[in-house]
């Protein structure tokens, strides 16, 4: 079974991590964000992976070839030389997605998580026999995105409006699509939007089914909805009693904290954290909702909450970061500083607090 | 004086990466020292005023940028102005000084006489020339360019007092903490040595290896904090060199009366390319852009634009504007005071002023691109980073956008990441 997952443009919402690398390699939960989809392709039989990607494919490919031999499954890139839109990297990587099986493939948006119910959203699509089946996921403001009205009973999808000002429903696209080879014959060649060309076709045919996605939903292309994210991807391995979640006196809710990473004396961690590879916490230090990335070193006695410590930043003694801070790759924060909400570019020497939100280039 | 085994070297610190952060976000796609000023990159005008230093045997250009990013620069360079330029990269931080020794074996390769050691990042007109000539009058070690600055600006910069008659360098200190300056003259950031810089150099070098040996044997050494965590190979130029040997007959000075500025960030490229547009005025006024309005747009003042670059005759351009490659200026765009990019297309009706426009980023038609002018504030020239977007009639005004970023709504005072 083949699966295409859109990566799309420059991620200039992730900035500054995505100075340092494309956004898919972003890790999240200690795991670039693009591993979290291909391991759940994987799971249920995938053996195919396209990315449909317009940016610096030479170092995708680097870490694809690593993924690749580990996981067992191919992955292949189709490059964009112009933006395509939602649709049109479909037409782009055809000839990757159809073989003579006629299976239906899936189409993954890059910046998602959830849990990823794929096996059922294969029966799902089995059992009503339509074209297409979209998961779909409820949200408390549906006006801020499009939603996609369907029949209660069947899940058939009657039609989609964007940012609607009256309520029509609260299930918006999560961006998780099951199609059949035939919805190709539909997309051109040029920038399309599947939400507002192709899908609303299929539907008039009533040919398109929506899926609730149990289970949790983040769109993570932006600071604060990953970091709401970690907590509820750490919500659903706590459900799921997984023993990666840490556990001791100095852990507070759900904690990931890398096998290789170091936590000292006197430390108080959590709740939503994740700690990556190579990190050393060093003793009295309390860190609440954030990540820290790769090969970072937070000095004795700092504080940190709400905030994301790119990869091999340090973080000095007594310092308080908090806010949506976001230190981009090789910051380093000097001893008793203080920011409220500083958005730092790679590269940087932090040398005087940082009162309110601002950003250091 | 010029006797045929006089050759001179000059080597040009252009930096590195990681260390020019002030510069972005112009610098996230391109090295600083390639960065154009007046239609050139900005390491191009060191290099032109190299040529005129009589004997000139070869240019070095010492940074930490990889070769593979220098390497198409330096052979395009070398043949164009029939210098030779090669680029070294240095392997880890020497300190200003101790970088220029770490390629002593280089520089010294054909016996120069003399060695000219310049930044990158200095806007002036180097008087080279006259630089050696006096250089040789004194006889010293070396000679430093200098500069009168106002009082007030002084302070940002180190002591430097030299004696009026002799011209000999009498005091330097690195940004002296009293508030009493007896000198408004600055260091200008252009040298020009004899090759016995290399022993002062190396006599500092050997001078902290023995004292940190010193210290390891007593205790009290191990007490004093100065130098105590520079590296034996760590040179400074100012405070290693030129504040020990100030007042012993080794330094002497060279003022200029032209301009000089330092090219630390955006804000201040858009000056700095200003200052070199009026130097072309008055050296080499045929790189200069004219046009009345008729068959070819009106230019006011000092105005750049590339051969391959096309300006529709409506347009009005300058004073201190500079076009790059393949740009095209619409209908009726008024340009006053920015650098535009290569591949940059302004459609109909826009207005840059005070800005940096990236490259291939497009402009909309009436759309305002804008800022207060001060080159100096943060905010206070806009610019657009690479593949920028500013849709019809939007205004961006005393902001920074980074690359490949679409404005489809006016913004002030704003960094957009």
């Amino acid at each position: 079974m083949k699966a295409l997952i859109l990566v799309g443009g420059f991620g200039t919402r992730l900035r500054p991590l995505t100075l340092s690398v494309p956004k898919p390699l972003v890790d999240f939960a200690n795991k670039p964000m693009i591993l979290h989809q291909i391991e759940a392709l994987k799971a249920i039989g995938v053996t195919e992976v396209v990315l449909a990607i317009n940016y610096q494919p030479e170092v995708m490919l680097n870490f694809l070839k690593d993924f690749e031999a580990k996981l067992e499954i191919k992955i292949t890139c189709s490059q964009e030389t112009e933006p395509l839109g939602t649709a049109g990297p479909l037409a782009l990587a055809r000839d990757k997605l159809i073989d003579k099986s006629g299976e239906p493939f899936f189409v993954l948006n890059s910046d998602v998580i959830s849990e990823y119910p794929l096996r059922e959203m294969i029966e799902f699509h089995k059992s009503h026999g339509g074209e297409a089946s979209i998961m779909v996921t409820k949200v408390d403001e549906p006006s801020k995105y499009g939603v996609v009205v369907t029949e209660e009973s069947t899940g058939k999808v009657e039609r989609f409006v964007e940012k609607p000002k009256l309520f029509v429903g609260n299930k918006i696209n999560a961006g998780i699509y099951l199609l059949n080879p035939s919805v190709l014959d539909r997309i051109q060649l040029r920038p399309t939007s599947i939400e507002k060309e192709v899908f609303p076709e299929i539907a008039a045919e009533g040919k398109l089914y929506a899926m609730v996605l149990p289970g949790f939903w983040m769109d993570i292309g932006q600071p604060r909805d990953y970091i709401t994210g970690l907590r509820l991807y750490l919500d659903s391995l706590r459900k799921k009693a997984s023993p990666k979640l840490a556990a001791g006196t100095h852990i507070i809710g759900n904690v990931l904290v890398d096998e290789t990473a170091k936590i000292g004396e006197g430390c108080l961690i959590g709740p939503d954290v994740a700690i990556g590879p190579g990190c050393v916490v060093e003793p009295g230090v309390r860190l609440s909702r954030c990540t820290v990335m790769r090969g970072v070193r937070i000095k004795k006695h700092a504080c940190i909450s709400s905030s994301i410590i790119g990869w091999h930043s340090t973080v000095g003694q007594w310092a308080r970061v908090e806010n949506m801070t976001i230190l981009g790759e090789d910051v380093h924060v000097c001893d008793e500083i203080y920011s409220n909400g500083g958005v730092v570019l790679p590269h940087k020497e932090i040398k005087s607090s940082i009162l309110k939100p601002e950003i250091v280039m | 004086m010029g006797g045929s085994e006089e050759r001179v070297v000059a080597v040009i610190m252009v930096g590195g990466p990681t260390k020019g952060t002030r510069f972005r976000p112009l610098s996230l796609n391109t090295p600083k020292p390639l960065f154009p000023l007046a239609g050139q990159p900005m390491v191009n005008h060191p290099i032109s005023a190299c040529k005129r230093i009589p004997n000139l045997a070869q240019i070095y250009l010492i940074g930490f940028y990889e070769e593979r990013e220098f390497a198409l620069f330096v052979s395009s360079i070398s043949n164009e102005l029939r210098v030779p330029v090669r680029y070294l990269k240095e392997d880890k931080p020497h300190g200003s000084a101790g970088g220029l020794y770490n390629f002593r074996d280089q520089i010294m390769e054909e016996s120069p006489s003399h060695i000219f050691l310049l930044n990158c990042d200095v806007c002036c007109s180097f008087p080279l020339a006259e630089m050696l000539e006096a250089h040789m009058s004194y006889r010293g070690m070396g000679t430093i360019l200098v500069i009168k600055v106002s009082p007030e600006s002084a302070n940002q910069f180190g002591e430097l007092v030299a004696d009026p008659v002799t011209n000999e360098l009498l005091h330097y200190t690195e940004k002296p903490e009293t508030f009493v300056r007896v000198s408004d003259r600055i260091n200008c950031g252009v040298y020009i040595f004899t090759p016995d810089i290399f022993t002062a150099i190396q006599g500092v070098s050997s001078q902290r290896k023995d004292r940190a040996t010193l210290r390891r044997v007593s205790s009290f050494e191990a007490l004093q904090p100065a130098n105590r965590s520079l590296p034996s190979d760590f040179v400074r130029l100012d405070q290693d060199i030129l504040s020990p040997l100030a007042g012993k007959k080794q330094f002497y000075v060279y003022e200029t009366t032209d301009y000089w500025e330092q090219i630390k960030t955006p804000g201040m490229s858009l000056k700095c390319s200003g200052l070199y547009l009026a130097q072309f005025r008055r050296t080499s006024p045929d790189l200069l852009a004219s046009g009345d309005g008729t068959k070819n747009a009106a230019i006011s003042g000092n105005v750049y634009i590339h051969p391959s670059a096309k300006v529709h005759p409506t347009a009005k351009i300058g004073p201190n504007a500079s076009i790059s490659a393949n740009a095209r200026i619409g209908a009726g765009v008024r340009l006053v005071n920015c650098i535009i990019l290569d591949d940059v297309e302004i459609k109909e009706n826009a207005v840059v002023i005070h800005a940096i426009v990236g490259w291939k980023s497009s402009i909309g038609r009436w759309s305002r691109v804008q800022a207060s002018g001060d080159h100096n504030a943060k905010l206070g020239v806009t610019i657009l980073g690479e593949s920028v977007t500013v849709e019809d009639e939007v205004v961006v005004i005393n902001s920074i956008v980074l690359p490949n970023k679409t404005m489809n709504v006016s913004v002030q005072e704003e960094i957009i990441l």
